[in-house]
């Protein structure tokens, strides 16, 4: 393994341990601001992962609150119609149902690129939301679907607060694996087709076949954290997965830094603490996290975690003038 | 007919109105060299486009052996052994020289077969050491060897290369020569070069096709083709006198 795809590797093993914690705060603590920001963290992360994936091949994709509605709403009508309740079964539906909503979807979009697939996946999200709301014998319409009994495992009720929240991180775990597993997998395909397509496909990658694997894990990864939250609100509602959602799913992933797990990680755990932390000034709060979110993007335009890694970049290169110096005689 | 051949029979392209090339047709000979010359807009570029699957003729075949390949797309072409280079660099620009190869040799058309010789060339081509750059900061004609050396690690049958030699320093073009030579040695590929560059065309290819404005003006050995008039005036532009 390269030393540059050795750090990356490093660095996405890392934004999965950074989730980790969160298992433990449920179990140390029953403030209700601690577990509320611990759950909105676990599904902060798991759709900014969503995000991720795409982003992996130069995509910008706004279909993450359209494939969360369909994981969620595919796990509530399941759950409320009593076939099951069961954990496992809820999350490899939430994950199943919009993977294969995925398919004939991306062969229509993925052939677009930049602003067009920004527009049509964007477009596709208000269209299920017109169809939420106007299928009330299906989906409950604006009244979307209440009551959604808690997951249950071996018999066990997860509706506890406590357990709900170690519900939510372990789906987050679960995502974060996938995303994981894909984009490590897929690691050389999918960075190619982000940094030059053309050459990409002069070597043989078949450009339409990684983009429709990254499409369809984008969308089953999405899924989960749609499931996420409908067994955190016991609700599957058109608002939660309003369009402008995609907005602070996006910006988690732009300001931790959007080339590896860590960075998603950071920046999504990042945004929703201070979030919280500035709703406390009511209606300043959108304007300080819209200058939160231009003071870093302008500090650190790869993000966060890329600006570090940039650094410590220009630091080793500084530091091993003497090795490189004869080669460059030698070029010149 | 060999039957790991690359033919292109009738081809013709055009874009709208414009005709690009019409009824080319040639063949290069499995483990052989053919060289295609003409002047800027010959249609020289397109003709590699329209054989690697990156343009589709707008009539004609292109054979690989038996295998139509005409329209089929470009990785498609790529993974059943032609492969082409690029007219300019083209490296995955933010990533090291080992991932470049690293990343060619997996996309590549085949994964085993006789040892490539890659190390050898990276020393012969002075990439050796420069293993862990971004390929976007080595200097333009390490790029260019690069570029070609990642069409090779793909493994293929036939190597397209346009304008290998652009761009290069002088002293920087036997490096091409030693490149095909190399390629021929190590997994006896069929070569097309374009090129302007008459010296590496002579040196390289026993047989050379002209185009002209879209049309096969001549074809035939290179001492033979050059020194035709109608060759001559194509390059130079016809005198009155």
């Amino acid at each position: 393994m390269s030393p540059h795809r050795h750090r990356d590797f490093k660095l996405d093993i890392w934004g999965v341990a950074l989730v980790l914690p969160l298992l433990l705060v449920p179990l140390f603590t029953t403030s209700p601001l601690l577990n509320s920001l611990t759950y909105q963290a676990a599904i902060g992360v798991s759709a900014a992962m969503a995000v991720y994936v795409m982003l992996r091949m130069g995509l910008l994709s706004f279909t993450v609150p359209a494939f969360m509605a369909f994981g969620g709403y595919a796990a509530a009508m399941l759950a409320k119609s009593g076939v099951t309740t069961n954990l496992l079964a809820l999350m490899a539906v939430s994950f199943i149902v919009p993977a294969l909503v995925a398919i004939p979807l991306g062969t229509l979009v993925l052939r677009l690129k930049g602003v067009y697939f920004i527009f049509i996946t964007f477009i596709f999200n208000e269209i299920l939301q017109l169809i939420l709301f106007e299928t009330p014998t299906l989906t409950g319409g604006s009244d979307g679907i209440s009551g959604v009994p808690p997951a249950t495992l071996f018999g066990i009720d997860l509706g506890k607060p406590a357990l709900l929240v170690v519900v939510t991180v372990v789906v987050c775990i679960v995502a974060t694996l996938i995303t994981l597993a894909v984009t490590q997998r897929w690691r050389a395909e999918f960075t190619s087709i982000e940094e030059n397509e053309t050459l990409a496909e002069s070597l043989g990658v078949a450009v339409w076949k990684y983009r429709t694997i990254g499409f369809v894990a984008s969308a089953g990864v999405s899924g989960l954290a749609g499931f996420s939250l409908v067994n955190m609100l016991s609700t599957a509602h058109p608002s939660s997965f309003a369009s402008w959602s995609v907005n602070s799913y996006i910006a988690y992933a732009f300001v931790g830094g959007r080339g590896t797990m860590l960075g998603i990680a950071v920046g999504s755990l990042l945004l929703i603490v201070m979030t919280n932390v500035f709703s406390a000034y009511a209606h300043l709060s959108a304007g300080l996290y819209g200058i939160l979110l231009l003071a870093v993007m302008m500090a650190a335009p790869s993000g966060l975690v890329g600006g570090v890694v940039q650094l410590v970049d220009k630091f080793r290169s500084r530091s091993r003038p003497a090795a490189a110096a004869p080669v460059q005689e030698k070029q010149a | 007919m060999s039957a790991a051949s690359l033919r292109v029979e009738a081809a013709a392209k055009q874009f709208g109105g414009l005709k690009v090339f019409e009824g080319i047709s040639f063949e290069v000979p499995a483990g052989g060299i053919m060289g295609v010359i003409g002047p800027n807009g010959a249609g020289k570029t397109t003709l590699i486009n329209v054989m690697a699957g990156m343009l589709a003729p707008s009539s004609g075949r292109i054979l690989l052996g038996d295998r139509d390949i005409t329209g089929m797309p470009f990785h498609l072409v790529s993974r059943l052994g032609v492969a082409r280079s690029f007219q300019q660099t083209n490296t995955f620009r933010s990533v090291s020289v080992e991932e470049n190869l690293f990343r060619a040799q997996r996309f590549g058309a085949a994964q085993e077969g006789p040892d490539l010789g890659i190390h050898q060339m990276l020393e012969e081509f002075g990439l050796a050491g420069h293993l862990d750059e971004p390929s976007e900061k080595l200097p333009y004609g390490l790029q260019k060897m690069l570029g070609l050396i990642m069409v090779l690690a793909a493994r293929p049958k036939f190597l397209l290369l346009d304008e290998p030699a652009a761009g290069l320093e002088r002293r920087e073009r036997i490096l091409v020569d030693r490149f095909v030579e190399h390629a021929r040695k190590t997994i006896g590929c069929g070569v097309l070069v374009v090129e302007h560059d008459m010296e590496l065309v002579k040196r390289l290819c026993p047989h050379i096709l002209v185009l002209e404005a879209g049309r096969l003006l001549a074809e035939g050995a290179p001492a033979e083709v050059l020194s035709r008039r109608d060759v001559i005036d194509a390059y130079l532009g016809a005198s009155d006198d």
